[in-house]
């Protein structure tokens, strides 16, 4: 990764250049208006940050020789100097000697700066404007003037949201042409296609490459928010960082910002002991927090883990219990995984009182539809006395997903790649009734499974989702998916392929149907649902 | 955490007080390189104190601070100024900037002044 002294020169030598030019711009344009108060207030605020900022990072000819010409124009601004043609030659110099030094700061064997030059600007600084006639001829030593442009340019985050879509828009263009291709079966025109299909993916690359930053930007902030916070709980707390060179989109980071700040108020207010309570539990005084990240297929992993006094279980079915997410009898049979997942539940807050970081009201719900809003998955692990793991897994990009295509009564449907855990085909005497439920046993653990003909075109008064009869054929091909450390598989009538798509909003009026997050157009040109699995896994608890 | 908004029509100098003001904890809520923009992000993103560099392309940082000041007097505003313009600075401390901060400034005497200006609930 670069350091921030390099970054800082970098930039520094792309500004200085932009000024450069502009510089020589307005200085031609002096020589036709000498008198025009707005180019001459342009010209010396030029050579004033150029003069700031080289000070500021040490290039002291470049500060000086910026120092002398922003004198000069101060005095031609003030009328105590003229324009002339001599002390227009010496200026150009120094201008010309301003791009010199900039573009050999790396050039160890830079020498010195004319000096012959350099008398000649102290001569129209020190105001001698008698003695102008004294200024020497400068040999012209920028005989090979190189045009040189800089290569670093600053751009707003809109401009590539909308170069996003467009690509978005251009990938389902692309699959149509392709399919058309295929279709017409004219060698000409498929290789053609097969050429957009690279040129489309290599853009789609660069342009999700052209947005990524390091989750440093954001790691970075938090020694600084841990001490504070810390102080205010009068703990003591470690915070180990690693994987800030991980790159990941942009908005994606700017999202899971306020999620991230949330669990660490929570992890230090709430998770760790006060240093008293850890030596007599024969811990370290100091509680230990560590927020890693790294990558994992397509995949952004962070872990955010403190080493305090872990989550209480008996605590939180309680709680659950109180606030009527779950009956008693229900809250007894819960694992502990489940049990856990009740923590992301809405309204859920298990904080025994208000302090100044960790407020009441806001619970792990909030950061649950952060993370769901971007496609991404939450899980938790907590052992009590030990400590506390979120594990929080991101997508790299927002527009474009991997999900994989199955057919439902004719219908095409896609599951983003992020929810499913695998695929497989059960014989239908595998599946047992179970209440108004089917499941089976997937590597013995016992799975709910939802017959998605039924649940998605079955009228709700006559929807059987327990009644195996209703199933048709006797293989049945289930897409195991994973919401909320909640398993559900997902019986479908075909499975097709997996392929990137970019998912549309839905648009009024079906914006307010639940199951469904969005929408893509495949390359046959039919139109693809795609399934909300946060939305589904709801749905199917609720009807139970 | 306190939010910032600044103000300096270079570049290289917004990202130089942006990543001292992030690295000590607080959050620079808008980057401004001009006073039109300046005067935009002041009133949308209600920052607690804004660092208003006083020469910029379009008015002076004075008049910048003079539309602040008119709008919600009690933003604080601190002034990044050059060694030689005295003047201007004085002027704006008349105008109810509470400090102010030259250039080539350390990180410490930043953030010295920064915490200060945010303390110091007085002279808002």
């Amino acid at each position: 990764m670069k350091s921030r002294e390099e970054e800082y020169k970098e930039i520094f030598v792309a500004e200085a250049l932009e000024y450069y030019d502009a510089l020589n711009r307005h200085i031609s344009e002096l020589e036709r208006k000498p008198q025009d108060d707005q180019i001459l207030a342009e010209v010396f605020r030029l050579l004033h940050n150029l003069k700031a900022n080289a000070k500021a990072i040490g290039y002291l000819q470049i500060s000086d020789v910026s120092h002398k010409l922003e004198t000069a124009f101060s005095l031609i601004r003030n009328r105590e100097l003229t324009f002339s043609d001599e002390v227009v030659t010496v200026l150009f110099d120094g201008i010309d000697l301003l791009g010199e030094l900039i573009h050999n700061i790396d050039n160890e064997n830079y020498g010195e700066a004319d000096p012959v030059l350099l008398r000649n600007l102290d001569i129209i600084v020190d105001n001698l404007s008698d003695s102008t006639i004294e200024l020497a001829k400068v040999q012209k030593y920028n005989t090979s003037k190189n045009l040189s442009l800089s290569d670093l340019i600053y751009i707003q985050i809109k401009k590539l949201d909308h170069l996003m879509n467009l690509v978005g828009e251009l990938m389902i263009d692309r699959d149509r042409i392709i399919s058309i291709s295929r279709e017409l079966n004219n060698d000409e025109l498929q290789n053609v296609s097969s050429h957009l299909y690279r040129i489309t993916e290599d853009l789609q690359y660069s342009v999700m490459d052209a947005r990524l930053v390091s989750i440093g930007t954001l790691f970075n902030k938090f020694p600084r928010i841990v001490r504070d916070i810390a102080a205010a709980e009068h703990k003591e707390v470690d915070l180990e960082l690693a994987g800030q060179d991980i790159q990941i989109d942009r908005n994606i980071l700017q999202i899971m910002t306020d999620s991230l700040l949330h669990l660490m108020r929570n992890a230090i207010s709430h998770g760790l002991e006060k240093p008293e309570e850890r030596e007599k539990k024969g811990k370290p005084r100091a509680g230990r927090v560590s927020l890693t990240a790294q990558n994992d297929r397509e995949n952004v992993l962070i872990r955010f883990s403190d080493d305090g006094k872990g989550i209480d279980l008996k605590q939180v079915k309680n709680t659950a219990i109180e606030r009527q997410l779950v009956t008693a009898d229900v809250a007894n049979d819960l694992s502990e995984v489940d049990a856990l997942s009740l923590l992301f539940e809405p309204g859920f807050s298990t904080a025994k009182e208000v302090t100044e970081f960790s407020g009441r009201g806001v619970g792990l719900d909030v950061v649950k539809n952060a993370i769901d809003s971007i496609g991404g998955r939450i899980s938790i692990d907590s052992k009590q006395g030990k400590g506390t793991t979120f594990t929080l897994r991101l997508p790299t990009s927002i527009a474009v997903k991997g999900a994989l295509l199955f057919e439902v009564d004719e219908i095409f449907y896609a599951i983003p790649l992020i929810h499913t855990e695998q695929v497989v085909s059960l014989d239908k005497d595998e599946l047992h009734e179970v209440g108004s439920a089917l499941v089976t046993d997937i590597l013995g653990e016992t799975v709910t499974v939802v017959y998605l003909h039924e649940l998605l075109n079955a009228d709700p008064s006559d929807m059987r989702l327990g009644d195996k009869r209703r199933l048709k054929g006797q293989v049945q091909n289930i897409i195991i998916v994973s919401y909320n450390n909640r398993k559900l598989g997902l019986i479908v009538d075909k499975l097709y392929r997996q392929q990137d798509i970019v998912v549309k909003p839905l648009r009024k009026p079906l914006d307010t149907i639940d199951l469904y997050g969005g929408v893509t157009l495949l390359g046959t040109g039919k139109v693809c649902l795609v399934l909300d699995v946060p939305a589904i896994t709801r749905f199917y608890v609720n009807k139970r | 955490m306190k939010r910032i908004l600044v103000v300096d029509d270079s570049f290289y100098m917004r990202t130089m007080l942006k990543n001292m003001l992030t690295d000590a904890g607080y959050e620079v809520v808008g980057e401004a390189p001009n006073g039109q923009t300046a005067l935009e992000l002041a009133k949308s993103t209600k920052p607690d104190l804004v660092t208003l560099d006083v020469i910029l392309p379009d008015n002076t940082g004075l008049d910048v601070l003079k539309g602040i000041k008119s709008e919600q007097p009690d933003m604080k505003v601190i002034i990044v100024s050059a060694v030689g313009q005295e003047v201007i600075v004085n002027e704006a401390i008349e105008y109810g900037a509470l400090a102010y901060i030259v250039k080539p400034f350390s990180e410490e005497k930043v953030l010295e002044v920064v915490s200060k200006a945010l303390q110091d609930d007085t002279k808002a």
